[in-house]
């Protein structure tokens, strides 16, 4: 980020004013008052990318994970599982999309999705979404036909950083909304005889290979899918994880999250960057 | 030492503020490219300063969960609305999620309700240790006149005995201006950050925090949803109890914002607590404690445009091993 050049003259009236906003700050006047949790940097370029940041926005969900055992030697997809983990998450963004409804919000940016399992209860596990509600100043070149909020009447929701957010608009691109996919896989154990068979020997498993294959496909198309609903062109930041969670080693949760988008123009030139070399590690 | 009144600054602290008034030395706690910012945004470290207050916690100020009966686990009624919950966002109305859950029998009673209920004595305790140190942290950074404290830590240290320490240490500034601020300010922020902040036109008001603890009654709703058996299944109760933490922790940070007469905040940390307390038996409660801590933030630059340009540039440096840095 460049900031203003020390020498056109603002120089001397940086502190001059700032402390002059101290000094005129009556406590308890009514501002537009704002809470965010976006960090200096995300804070300043969401700004400059023309929008207001309006709040911290959140939505929680306590969850009874089902039990469900896979087949000892099958290949399978553990689909009460799979459903928990996503009908968990979905409650938890539903809430934080509903907060930013309320203040009249455009999107959310800067959305983290976590899950804490508690240890007062087995299979008890909190999910969360929180973000930023920011909202589009006037200034900032809405896209032509409807506003910033996606098909479904929702404000964006995004998990790109303050950062990505600033240069996928720069870009000409808007975010629409997360889209995820999840998967709870079982992958069979070996059989004894050919777990025999494949000592001493530097062989394929196939059926783990195609076990993984499986799972992740699974978590990916139906992320697909969800950006589908959304006439999304693509899917940007897109994480695919595998998540042990708590149910050993054969059991494994395989998610796929990301952001959808479509263009807000239709040619996507962006400043040619400047190549730095900075002279510090990493 | 022994006749200090708790008032002001102890007499150590007032003879090293006296020894700074006459050497004129300075110290700093900010790192270089920290003082570095500041310096470029026209504030000068003037000194490190610290306030402390040793606390002993020795009353909670358990009044209950709302359960007094005890036949088959029914709270009595009247204890509130369980079924909408969730009106977390601060300065609307009515914004709560209600409906899709139904909540239990039971209702959450946060710090906030009045009287004793849920942990008030505690959540005051903490609250005055947090406000004496950054208290007594500000008149050393008035004493040395300041006009701020940046990169200030705020630190709690357990100690033996149910006693507890609040520390807050940061880095004094004087302004290049001829305008002096109402009050010192006060910001959690590295130096780098308010450099940051200072050119794009927003200015560090002072560090804002929301603290809340809640209570909750397991009821059978909440005992039947989290047995091994239920399947797939929210636990209306528990969510309730966060929501409602969490919303009043929200609400007491977005008031201390308020209070202090700034544009917004910028919050550094959000987080939850949740343990289960067995008061007598048969009767479990959930009990939830959830801290806010951030920087409020007030504009001073009039124009539309934030007055700060991005530049793109692509580093030449190492990939990282965090591709999300934020």
């Amino acid at each position: 980020m460049t900031l203003p050049n020390s020498t056109d003259g603002a120089a001397p009236s940086i502190p001059e004013d700032a402390m002059r906003r101290l000094a005129e700050m009556k406590p308890g006047q009514a501002t537009t008052l704002f809470t965010s949790d976006l960090s200096v940097n995300e804070f300043l370029l969401v700004r400059e990318a023309g929008f207001r940041p309006l709040g911290l926005v959140l939505g929680s969900s306590i969850y009874h994970v089902g039990f469900q055992m896979g087949r000892w030697s099958r290949n399978q997809e553990l689909d009460t599982l799979s459903q928990a983990m996503y009908h968990a998450r979905e409650l938890a963004m539903t809430r934080m999309e509903a907060e930013a409804a309320v203040l009249g919000a455009d999107g959310i940016v800067g959305v983290r999705l976590d899950i804490e399992f508690k240890e007062f209860g087995t299979d008890l596990a909190e999910f969360i979404a929180v973000g930023t509600a920011v909202k589009a100043d006037e200034a900032a070149t809405a896209p032509s036909d409807g506003g910033w909020r996606n098909n479904k009447g929702q404000p964006f929701t995004s998990d790109l950083s303050g950062q990505d957010f600033w240069t996928l608009v720069q870009a000409g691109y808007m975010p629409l909304g997360m889209v995820m996919g999840s998967c709870v896989y079982h992958i069979a154990h070996q059989r004894f005889w050919q777990s025999i068979g494949n000592i001493g020997q530097n062989v394929e498993i196939p059926q783990f290979t195609e076990a993984l294959y499986d799972a992740r496909e699974l978590a990916m198309s139906r992320m697909q899918a969800e950006a589908e609903a959304l006439h999304a062109e693509g899917i940007v930041g897109v994480q695919l994880l595998s998540l042990p969670h708590r149910w050993g080693g054969h059991t494994t949760e395989f998610f796929a999250i990301g952001t959808a988008v479509r263009p807000l123009r239709p040619d996507h030139i962006i400043d040619k960057p400047q190549l730095v070399l900075p002279l510090v590690d990493s | 030492m022994a006749d200090w009144d708790g008032r002001g600054l102890p007499p150590v602290a007032a003879a090293r503020m006296a020894r700074f008034a006459s050497g004129g030395l300075r110290t700093s706690l900010l790192s270089v490219p920290g003082a570095a910012g500041v310096e470029s945004v026209g504030l000068r470290p003037v000194g490190e300063v610290m306030g402390c207050i040793v606390q002993h916690i020795g009353f909670a100020g358990w009044s209950g969960c709302g359960y007094y009966g005890g036949f088959g686990g029914l709270a009595g009624p009247g204890f509130g609305n369980p079924g909408a919950f969730g009106g977390g966002i601060p300065g609307t109305v009515g914004g709560g999620i209600a409906g899709g859950v139904a909540g239990g029998s039971g209702t959450t009673v946060t710090s906030s309700s009045g009287g004793f209920s849920g942990y008030r004595p505690y959540v005051d305790a903490l609250y005055r240790g947090y406000g004496t140190a950054i208290t007594r942290m500000l008149l050393e950074a008035r004493s040395m006149a300041a006009d701020g404290v940046v990169d200030v830590r705020l630190r709690v240290n357990h100690m033996d005995g149910g006693n507890r320490e609040f520390v807050a240490l940061g880095t004094a500034v004087r302004a290049d201006s001829t305008t002096r601020p109402a009050r010192l300010f006060s910001t959690e922020l590295a130096g780098q950050d308010v450099a940051k902040l200072l050119r794009a036109g927003w200015v560090p008001a002072g560090i804002a925090l929301g603290i809340s603890v809640a209570i909750r009654h397991d009821d059978w709703a909440t005992r039947r949803q989290s047995s091994w058996g239920a399947g797939n299944v929210e636990v209306a109760g528990y969510t309730e109890l966060v929501s409602h933490v969490r919303a009043d922790a929200r609400q007491r940070f977005h008031r201390s914002v308020a209070e202090l007469g700034a544009d917004g905040a910028i919050a550094s940390e959000l987080s939850l607590r949740i343990w289960e307390i067995e008061p007598s038996e048969n009767h479990r409660d959930h009990v939830a404690e959830s801290t806010m801590f951030g920087t409020a933030v007030a504009r001073f630059h009039r124009a539309a445009d934030p007055p700060t340009r991005s530049l793109t540039y692509l580093p030449l440096r190492d990939p990282s091993p965090f591709r999300r840095a934020r």
